[in-house]
């Protein structure tokens, strides 16, 4: 049984880092090489978000770092900075997870959001201080703005396709087991 | 209940906060080392890059030609009006083409007469595009020859008819290619006829201002923009593009190559034109001596030249 609780635990870390490999992978296709204007989500903060705040234990924060590092790396932006973001990000949730999880789903979009803006506000700073080259605000706020509304959808399809929902009274709970 | 909760996390709480924050550290740490010693890091993305992206080459070339292929689909509802319009520019282009031939026909004439010797070393290297940037931030694209096939950082990549944009950043088997519209790129131009020299700055939109323009009264919408070569970025007299003025009066580059279709890029070989330095050499080492000690000096001298420059 614990044995089988194992392979399950680590087979949903395996998905996750898979999902976070397709994300990447959609974002590099070499499909649109003229300037947008426009952003979109960064889906994989909404997914390590969506998961921490569901199944703390899926997705760990050396997971969570080791693969936006990798997306840092790939998408040309400052390495580190945002993976230490996002796992901050996911900490700060992951501690407010056992209160999160008897309210509904309003009050967690909300922290959500806030703890989005808080990065978004945080790297724009960092860099700032650095003197580092910086994209316009306006993408950074669009990026914000749609990760925050893709956020329902995320977790939406997390419960839908990957069956992470937040555990109930009457699940086999494994919070308390450390792996 | 909470406490329960709490007490519980408490019992493995240190080792998690210890590895958190080491976590936290070494990616912290990978940061500031990026801002210290950013070419370091710079090359170790290049290494990261070249090890991933061929892995997800064989699932990212179906995967981009059906997308294509449903987008070309939405473009069959405006076959007709296409159609009709490649029509007219094809009547057009003959009338260019022609044109072209004598005008090559004439250069050639002329440069024979001149005895004109052009930069026999321009050649070029063909790569695909594997990638693009993955982010809205960053206009790149990343091709698939590298360090073994002799590409170097600084290069230029063309399309078939204008630049794109210059190499920054090689791994062994990838490339990456920083192109003309990414906030990053700075490109001295010559502006034709008017022979003004700007530079062309990229702002994330597909058609990069015009800046720093010695006498803007002189130069019109439609004047070609080649690269003057200034500074030794680029070798001179590639097209770049066109002078176009936004609703805003400022002036504006539409852009030669085209943006929407980067299949294949161009990078042109460029070793560094050979500088001439110390002027007066050549006179001074030839003083009025007996023949054998000239040509001993002569061949010192040839020997010496290579390792000055």
């Amino acid at each position: 049984m614990v044995e089988h609780r194992g392979t399950y635990l680590w087979s949903m870390r395996a998905l996750f880092a898979l999902l976070c490999l397709g994300i990447i992978f959609w974002r590099l296709l070499p499909l649109d090489m003229l300037p947008r204007g426009w952003a979109g989500p960064d889906l994989i903060a909404a997914l390590a978000f969506a998961w921490v705040l569901r199944r703390p234990e899926f997705a760990p924060p050396l997971l969570i770092g080791l693969m936006v590092l990798l997306a840092d790396l790939l998408f040309q932006r400052p390495p580190g900075l945002w993976a230490a973001l996002v796992v901050l990000g996911a900490e700060a949730l992951r501690s407010r997870s056992a209160d999160l999880r008897d309210m509904g789903f309003g009050p967690e979009w909300l922290t959500v959001a806030t703890v989005l803006m808080i990065m978004t506000l945080a790297e724009r700073l960092i860099l700032a201080i650095l003197l580092v080259d910086q994209a316009p605000l306006v993408l950074n706020l669009m990026q914000m703005g749609a990760t925050i509304a893709a956020y329902p959808f995320v977790v939406m399809a997390s419960a839908l396709l990957a069956r992470v929902r937040k555990i109930r009274p009457g699940d086999d709970s494994s919070m308390g087991q450390r792996t | 209940m909470a406490r329960d909760r709490r007490q519980s996390e408490d019992f493995t709480g240190p080792l998690k906060r210890l590895l958190l924050g080491v976590v936290l550290l070494c990616l912290l740490g990978i940061f500031l080392l990026w801002r210290i010693d950013s070419p370091r890091v710079e090359r170790f993305r290049a290494q990261v890059v070249d090890t991933v992206v061929p892995n997800f080459d064989w699932a990212m070339a179906p995967v981009t030609g059906t997308v294509n292929i449903l987008r070309d689909f939405q473009s069959y509802e405006r076959l007709y009006d296409q159609n009709r319009e490649l029509r007219r520019e094809l009547q057009q282009m003959t009338q260019w083409k022609e044109a072209a031939l004598q005008l090559e026909q004439e250069n050639a004439r002329l440069l024979d007469l001149n005895n004109v010797r052009l930069d026999p070393r321009m050649t070029f290297i063909t790569g695909g595009v594997r990638a693009d940037s993955g982010s809205p931030f960053r206009q790149s694209v990343l091709l698939n020859v590298g360090a073994r096939d002799g590409i170097k950082d600084g290069w230029a990549a063309m399309d078939g008819l204008g630049l794109v944009g210059r190499i920054s950043g090689v791994g062994d088997n990838s490339a990456r290619v920083i192109l003309l519209t990414d906030t990053s790129s700075r490109i001295p131009v010559t502006v034709q006829p008017s022979g003004q020299t700007a530079l062309v700055l990229g702002d994330n939109t597909a058609a990069p201002p015009v800046d720093f323009i010695e006498n803007a009264g002189s130069v019109r919408p439609g004047d070609r923009v080649i690269t003057s070569g200034d500074g030794g970025v680029f070798p001179p007299g590639l097209l770049v593009g066109q002078i176009a003025l936004d609703p805003s009066g400022r002036m504006r580059l539409r852009l030669a190559a085209d943006y929407e279709r980067l299949e294949f890029l161009r990078v042109l070989r460029d070793l560094g034109g050979e500088t001439i330095e110390n002027p007066g050499a050549l006179i001074e080492t030839a003083p009025p001596t007996p023949p054998s000690d000239v040509a001993e000096e002569g061949a010192q001298a040839t020997e010496e030249a290579p390792n000055d420059g």
